[in-house]
């Protein structure tokens, strides 16, 4: 009989050390979530439709603004674009598709909001997806826009109908010319 | 003089029919790479400016190569038929005779763009760019041929051989077209860019790009591909100049 007290103040103990261990585990979690909670000093919003949809070899542009929704001036903003061919699950090499990869912002003042213009090239036909990226100096992580597809259907040049007379003419031509130069040249040296 | 000098070799070339057969067979290559363009499946799946840029590669890829071809032999033909006595010796400059076959190399060029204008305003039909396809490919193609026949003009009076004068142009003319083969890991190289820099090929073509593919059609927007081909004529000219005054120093009449 004298040990059940001992047991149950043990038992006790091991409910105590729980709870703080638990308590602990809850404060750590905490700590981790805390960045998530802090809003993001950026936002990035595409004006431009959802699916913006053309040919190969067409142009059009990607209406974009980002806002500073901190407190503070940014500075140092490098914005760029990441576009993913959706077929072939790879990114894409943006050297052909737009002359500006990349748009830099120095300062952007507390509250202000800057438009953000891309003109893109439809190089090659497929769907792609295509987001605006903002990494702020000093940041960890970047700010990504919500997300805008392309419908690029595939431009055919089959105009044989014009091609045609010029392959075959030129040669043609030329070898008229020089038949007429081969002549002149012969009836020259006879007379 | 320089005038006449100038007809006398055009009319040397076009003596007989074939002087002008690689007019013939260049226009046969260009109907065929434009017909494959234009009416293959697979490739009429191309961007058209991309189309039009690699039949302008195919245009200067052969002016290049024909002119280097010839303007290896206009001069150093002269030392072979031991007509460069006569001609030195008579009462006209060195300078004049240099001019006139320079002319005469460039008028190839001029002859070829010709032949090539119904291609390139056929492939560039339904775009906003056949004036500034012509415009820039008779551009740079003068500015970087021209630069490339007073090199090999330079050569011809220092090494007086056909021979010798077609392997070493020949020979430049690959190394200048080398990083066209290079991957892109290697082409990102520093040593590579620096060449590229200032390779009138490089230049050349990353121009044509700058114009078809990424649309930047003003001629300020293409500067910094402009001035080193003018660089480049720049230092062919020098090299020409240098070598015209060894060939006055060894005589008209070399002695080995």
């Amino acid at each position: 009989m004298s040990e059940t007290p001992s047991l149950r103040s043990r038992f006790r103990a091991w409910l105590g050390l729980a709870a703080l261990a638990s308590g602990l585990g809850a404060l750590g979690l905490s700590a981790e979530a805390q960045p998530s909670s802090v809003p993001n000093p950026l936002v990035i919003e595409i004006l431009s439709p959802d699916l913006l949809s053309g040919t190969a070899g067409d142009y059009v542009t990607v209406r974009a603004q980002i806002t500073n929704a901190s407190p503070n001036a940014l500075t140092d903003i490098t914005t760029y674009l990441s576009l993913i061919d959706t077929q072939n699950k790879m990114p894409v090499d943006l050297e052909d598709w737009s002359a500006e990869r990349g748009l830099f912002i120095g300062t952007i003042e507390s509250q202000q909001t800057l438009p953000l213009n891309w003109k893109i090239h439809f190089v090659k036909a497929g769907t792609y997806e295509l987001v605006v990226v903002a990494n702020p100096a000093g940041s960890r992580t970047p700010q990504v826009s919500t997300m805008t597809r392309f419908q690029v259907t595939p431009k055919r040049n089959l105009n044989p109908g014009q091609v045609l007379p010029v392959a075959l003419g030129t040669p043609l031509v030329l070898i008229l010319l020089f038949l007429i130069a081969a002549y002149k040249r012969q009836r020259r040296e006879k007379s | 003089m320089v005038n006449t000098l100038w007809l006398k070799e055009i009319r040397a070339q076009v003596y007989t029919w074939k002087g002008t057969l690689w007019l013939l067979i260049a226009a046969l290559l260009f109907s065929f790479a434009s017909y494959l363009m234009l009416t293959d499946k697979e490739l009429s799946l191309l961007d058209q400016t991309e189309l039009l840029w690699m039949l302008s590669k195919i245009i200067l890829g052969t002016a290049f190569l024909i002119v280097s071809i010839d303007a290896s032999s206009i001069l150093a033909a002269e030392f072979e038929h031991e007509t460069a006595e006569s001609l030195f010796l008579s009462p006209v400059k060195l300078n004049a005779v240099l001019f006139a076959k320079w002319l005469a190399s460039l008028t190839l060029w001029l002859a070829l763009f010709a032949v090539a204008v119904p291609y390139m305003v056929v492939t560039s039909s339904g775009t906003r760019l056949a004036f500034p396809f012509l415009g820039y490919v008779l551009l740079l193609g003068t500015l970087g041929i021209a630069g490339m026949t007073l090199l090999i003009l330079g050569i011809s009076l220092l090494f007086r051989s056909s021979k010798n004068t077609l392997t070493t142009s020949l020979v430049i003319l690959l190394a200048l077209s080398a990083p066209g083969l290079f991957s892109s890991t290697l082409k990102a190289s520093g040593l590579a860019q620096i060449f590229a820099r200032f390779n009138p090929l490089d230049n050349i073509f990353e121009a044509l790009d700058n114009v078809l593919v990424d649309y930047q059609l003003s001629l300020l927007q293409n500067g910094r591909y402009l001035w080193p081909l003018l660089l480049f004529g720049a230092a062919a000219f020098a090299f020409l100049f240098v070598s015209v005054r060894a060939f006055r120093r060894q005589g008209y009449i070399k002695h080995e």
